[in-house]
């Protein structure tokens, strides 16, 4: 009987300390995102996080009067982190799609992308056409727009899914997949750092994809004021300043080649 | 027993509520395919391993024994370094470094080897452990009954060391069933890509990962009886 009281006690306690620790957080806005994706999310030097969606993240606490707490999540638990309400929000150049907006609410587009290939310069692949053959074996990072094209529209491919962007690249430059499947601007760089065994594929093979911020669904007064955060913030140009700070020699370069800007 | 099970069970049922998550398990029916594949994959790989992982451990325990300097201290590096490094590093250094270099471009066999050589070098431990802790009479006692080296390993050594170290091995094989998720890194379509795939879409992480953890159990809890099994019945030989 004693046991069982103690064990009752214990109980208790875990019960009450859930209960106490999870109300401390009304002027925090805490925001999910994987600092693994340069120059949008990343890390500075001393390690703290720097790049594109964190500057949008201070910015729009600024906004809303809140002090910014920034977790860094993998990129497979940023929405489960969202739904437990580990996280308020997601900024993680996160694409709005139909099946994530099943489970999430999207606030409007604040920036714009198109998927691209990293393919192996051996591989003979010359466009997306190529690649939906039975012998052909694609790279791609779990949970992408990347993956969800590639697993819907290229299924005649063998595709292998990675938990990082260097696994995939990896996978390309040693012939072991025939290409990656990730964003332009990516591509763009991986090919840059691997230009004698890589080539780039840039030419858009799809619509564009629009990256929203992500929030649990119902907090529709927490989505109307990042809404209108996001077209103040495109307005009065603070994409161009983040453009100039992150992005100055990319956006030459997708200028010079025609290519549709992010923002 | 029954009232540590429901006092578990309700653990968790209140911290799930607490955090407001609703669970609905059902989500996970599309997709038994994958799971049961999955299962299979992960089935296969543990055996394999096994099989193999005895076999290189089994050499690397008699060659620490070796006279030849050479042969022991080559067996004696091997036992150091796996069991000094993560298993994360080395599936990525022997896929991607090794195995390229030397043309193995299967990734379920690679992960097959690579995994059996992480675990030979603890069974290799678990072997030399298990034959030094033979006492010594009992070889002086074979040798007094007049067995031959043959019969003293046949009767003597084997039965001994296998009632000793079957515990221990058989912990070694759920080790190995619980690494083998490690190798979702290199895309072994495995229980846990399989999880990690699944959940890319249909974002139901819990869900799967509750369910995964299950499957695992049930591979790693039949192991421990079989082992128990198996103990029981060497203990017998030995008696009788």
């Amino acid at each position: 009987m004693y046991k069982i009281g103690s064990f009752f006690l214990i109980f208790l306690f875990l019960f009450s300390c859930t209960l106490g620790c999870n109300n401390n957080q009304s002027n925090k806005l805490i925001v999910g995102m994987e600092l693994a994706y340069p120059p949008f999310e990343t890390k500075d030097e001393a390690g703290n996080p720097m790049g594109v969606s964190v500057d949008l993240a201070y910015a729009l606490g600024e906004y809303l009067g809140k002090e910014v707490h920034i977790e860094n999540i993998n990129w497979d638990g940023l929405i489960p982190s969202l739904q437990t309400g580990k996280v308020d929000v997601i900024i993680s150049s996160m694409t709005i799609t139909d099946e994530r907006e099943e489970v999430v609410d999207f606030t409007i587009p604040y920036a714009h992308s198109y998927l691209a290939l990293l393919v192996n310069n051996k591989s003979g692949v010359h466009s997306i056409e190529d690649l939906n053959q039975n012998d052909r074996v694609i790279a791609v990072k779990k949970g992408t727009t990347g993956y969800i094209y590639a697993t819907t529209s290229l299924t005649k491919a063998t595709v292998h899914s990675f938990t990082s962007e260097n696994a995939c690249v990896m996978e390309v430059v040693q012939g072991k997949a025939d290409a990656f499947i990730y964003d332009q601007l990516t591509i763009y760089r991986q090919n840059q750092s691997h230009p004698d065994k890589t080539e780039a594929i840039l030419i858009p093979f799809q619509d564009g994809e629009n990256w929203g911020m992500a929030l649990k669904p119902g907090r529709t007064e927490l989505l109307d004021q990042m809404n209108s955060f996001i077209q103040e913030f495109k307005d009065d140009g603070g994409f161009d300043v983040i453009t100039k700070k992150y992005l100055e020699k990319e956006k030459e370069i997708f200028d010079s080649l025609g290519f549709p800007w992010f923002f | 027993m029954v009232l540590v099970v429901i006092l578990f069970i309700g653990f968790f049922w209140i911290s799930i509520h607490l955090i407001d998550l609703k669970l609905n398990f059902q989500t996970l029916i599309p997709f038994r395919q994958r799971f049961f594949m999955g299962f299979l994959m992960t089935l296969m790989i543990s055996i394999g391993s096994l099989g193999v992982s005895l076999l290189i451990g089994l050499v690397a325990a008699i060659t620490q024994e070796c006279k030849v300097l050479f042969i022991r201290y080559i067996s004696l590096a091997y036992v150091h370094i796996i069991r000094g490094t993560p298993l994360l590093v080395q599936i990525y250094f022997f896929y991607y470094i090794i195995g390229t270099a030397w043309g193995m471009d299967n990734r379920y066999i690679a992960g097959i080897l690579i995994l059996s050589m992480f675990e030979g070098a603890y069974i290799a431990e678990i072997i030399r452990g298990g034959i030094q802790s033979i006492e010594r009479q009992k070889y002086e006692i074979a040798l007094s009954l007049g067995l031959s080296s043959v019969q003293t390993f046949r009767f003597v050594t084997f039965p001994l060391v296998l009632s000793r170290i079957l515990p221990a091995l058989a912990g070694q094989f759920s080790s190995i069933i619980k690494d083998s998720s490690l190798l979702s890194v290199i895309a072994v379509i495995e229980l846990t890509q399989t999880t990690q795939e699944v959940s890319a879409d249909n974002f139901r992480m819990f869900e799967n990962y509750i369910f995964v953890g299950f499957l695992y159990f049930l591979l790693t809890f039949s192991v421990s009886i079989l082992s128990r099994y198996l103990e029981r019945r060497f203990q017998y030989e030995r008696r009788a």
